[in-house]
């Protein structure tokens, strides 16, 4: 089986002054996950490892350190069992993923919200930090402007996501992000939900999403996309049909990524842009504009 | 014969001990048959959801609202939703607490914001802005919760296996005159579970799903699987692909048991007004109203009718005699 990783960095109108370092961001990402797999690793710790690394990127990246205020992050579902693990409103915290694997491998649940997601955190020693290192400077100027005119929300579909497939031929999934500016407190949007933010069953395929949450959420958006995969749909066609379903059934924009069993992967969105990177083999695809399809050598 | 309206209702699926089945079945009948009424008035199948699973969260007998499993700490914490099957919309709530009907806050975050859901302190806030009453805690628990919860304290007693059964999460589904369709689904959740534990109640896909050109699922059983496999979604989608509603519902039940080791039990409705009540669980308390008709049941294959308008309350069932007296059979089920 030949592994393989897909990164996504949402699903937006990306401004060109973040485009460039988007971009870096995922290709990095994907270089980081790949070379797990290369060793043999799994997919769960391929896409774990991509996603603190877009955690981190706090240029580009909503979630984690540049997290506005409140977060939400669902982990790698593991493909083989259906194991899942997801933590929603959990703030100050710099590596979401890891505390919803935490839930996944230490506790009989699948969710944990709020104070509860809290005090198991702080039980299995992730330590939270004071909410200044979690914002940018851009992100508390915004913050407060957007407190002092009481602007509507804003849409910044800017939520991470990645998708794997081992060499044993497992599959894993993770999506992660700070969720809409603004937000009203205690939000959960499409991410945390399973189904609709990601979903993988190696029997079918992996997929990560973003792009407007209340939307992804209505149509199942993760879920739908594999449904369309167990009809026999090429990846691309069938995260393209998913795609269109939304739009016309719920007007809502997006993006997703995944990858079948086969290997069969697509990075495919409704929006403007999308920042994502695929490692595969010797290469490195990547793209942001809708027909971008950039390659370059793994080994660079 | 399918016709509309038509409401199914559930109150948990699981092993009841027998001692509190005839409230549950009298709680679901009673739920089963206000949904009708609302509906036979021209009432939306929201509505109708929604005062259904109303009084089944003001029944101590169900795990919703008044009654609801207590957390290892002996708080309550809730989840619900509702979704419309015309627009996709849906509201919910998780892990909310001190609210007498979390149903009624999953349609307003629905309603009132451009949210799908909300939890914990942010639900709490949500319900004050509303205008929604703080109950005090109390008034939601009871005897039998405090004596379940105290049995499940101990590190080796398994909440899983003692939940199955003892408790139900409530639901229902229903499609109106106008052919709208809506489901609701409510809970206290898992037996003794950690706090911040949200399961597949609030989240769509899982816990709810209503879509008027395929019908809408309302889940009962082991939330965690539920979950893995999005139930609802996937029963669904298998009548997408042209199966009956009891096809669908045993086979999303039966890759639900195969895969990941779960019972639960589900009730169906397509836009025709076709209905099951299904679960590979021992017994799942469920009603339904249609045609002037109401049905139950309980255990495996039963399926009671009686008019709608009957006064009379049921026998209770014996203890040992379990064959069921089926009256003349006007269910839908094609089979």
């Amino acid at each position: 089986m030949e592994p393989t990783i897909v990164v996504h960095g949402g699903a937006w109108a990306v401004p060109d002054s973040l485009a460039e370092a988007s971009v870096a961001g995922v290709k990095a990402a994907a270089r980081d996950g790949f070379a797990i797999l290369k060793i043999g690793g799994s997919a769960l710790d391929a896409v774990e490892l991509a996603e603190r690394a877009l955690e981190d990127d706090l240029a580009a990246f909503d979630a984690g350190c540049g997290a506005v205020l409140n977060t939400d992050g669902e982990v790698e579902l593991d493909g083989k069992t259906l194991a899942a693990g997801a933590v929603s409103s959990v703030r100050n915290i710099t590596h979401p993923v890891t505390l919803a694997r935490a839930v996944m491998e230490k506790t009989d649940h699948i969710m944990l919200t709020d104070r509860g997601a809290s005090q198991f955190a702080e039980s299995i020693g992730i330590t939270t930090v004071p909410t200044d290192a979690l914002m940018t400077e851009s992100e508390r100027r915004e913050w407060e402007h957007y407190k002092k005119y009481a602007v509507g929300v804003k849409e910044g579909h800017d939520t991470v996501g990645a998708v794997a497939l081992d060499h044993r031929g497992n599959l894993a999934c993770v999506t992660s992000t700070g969720g809409i500016r603004n937000k009203m407190v205690g939000r959960v949007g499409d991410t945390s939900i399973i189904v609709s933010g990601g979903y993988d069953d190696d029997q079918s395929g992996a997929v990560s999403c973003t792009g407007h949450g209340e939307s992804i959420m209505k149509v199942t958006l993760a879920r739908l996309i594999l449904f369309n995969m167990e009809l026999g749909k090429l990846a691309r066609d069938a995260v393209d049909v998913s795609l269109a379903y939304m739009g016309e059934r719920v007007q809502g924009g997006g993006g997703a990524i995944a990858i079948a069993p086969s290997g069969d992967w697509a990075a495919r969105f409704t929006t403007q842009r999308m920042v994502w990177a695929t490692a595969k083999g010797e290469s490195l695809f990547y793209g942001l504009d809708p027909q971008d399809m950039f390659e370059e050598k793994l080994s660079k | 014969m399918a016709s509309l309206p038509v409401i199914v209702v559930h109150g948990g699926a699981g092993n009841i001990p027998r001692a509190r089945e005839s409230m549950s079945s009298a709680g679901v009948r009673e739920a089963a048959k206000a949904g009708y009424v609302c509906l036979q008035a021209g009432g939306s199948a929201m509505d109708a959801v929604v005062e259904a699973v109303t009084l089944l969260e003001n029944n101590p007998t169900f795990n919703a609202g008044r009654g609801s499993v207590l957390t290892q700490k002996g708080t309550v914490e809730m989840d619900a939703i509702v979704m419309d099957g015309r627009t996709l919309a849906s509201g919910a709530v998780s892990a909310v607490r001190r609210i007498a009907n979390p149903v009624q806050l999953a349609r307003l975050v629905m309603d009132k914001t451009s949210h799908l859901c909300l939890t914990a302190e942010g639900a709490s806030q949500f319900a004050r802005n509303m205008g929604i009453p703080e109950v005090q805690e109390e008034s939601l628990i009871t005897e039998y919760s405090i004596m379940r919860w105290r049995k499940n304290l101990s590190p080796d007693a398994n909440p899983v296996e003692s939940h199955m059964g003892k408790m139900g999460t409530v639901g229902a589904v229903a499609v109106d005159l106008q052919g709208n369709i809506a489901c609701a689904t409510s809970t206290g959740g898992m037996l003794n579970k950690m706090e911040g534990r949200v399961g597949d109640t609030p989240c769509i896909g899982c816990g709810a799903y209503a879509d008027n050109k395929l019908g809408a699922v309302s889940p009962t059983g082991h939330g965690e699987a539920i979950m893995k496999v999005t139930l609802s979604r996937l029963i669904l989608f298998y009548m997408e692909q042209g199966k009956s509603v009891r096809e669908a519902a045993d086979m999303g039940l039966a890759y639900m048991w195969d895969r990941v080791q779960g019972r639960g039990g589900v009730v169906v409705v397509d836009p025709k007004g076709e209905w099951v009540a299904r679960f590979n669980s021992l017994q799942m308390a469920w009603a339904a109203a249609q045609g002037g008709q109401l049905h139950y049941g309980m255990y495996g294959e039963e399926h009671f009718t009686r008019d709608i308008q009957e006064q009379k309350e049921p026998e209770p069932q014996s203890q040992e005699a379990h064959s069921p007296t089926r009256s003349t059979d006007t269910h839908t089920d094609t089979q």
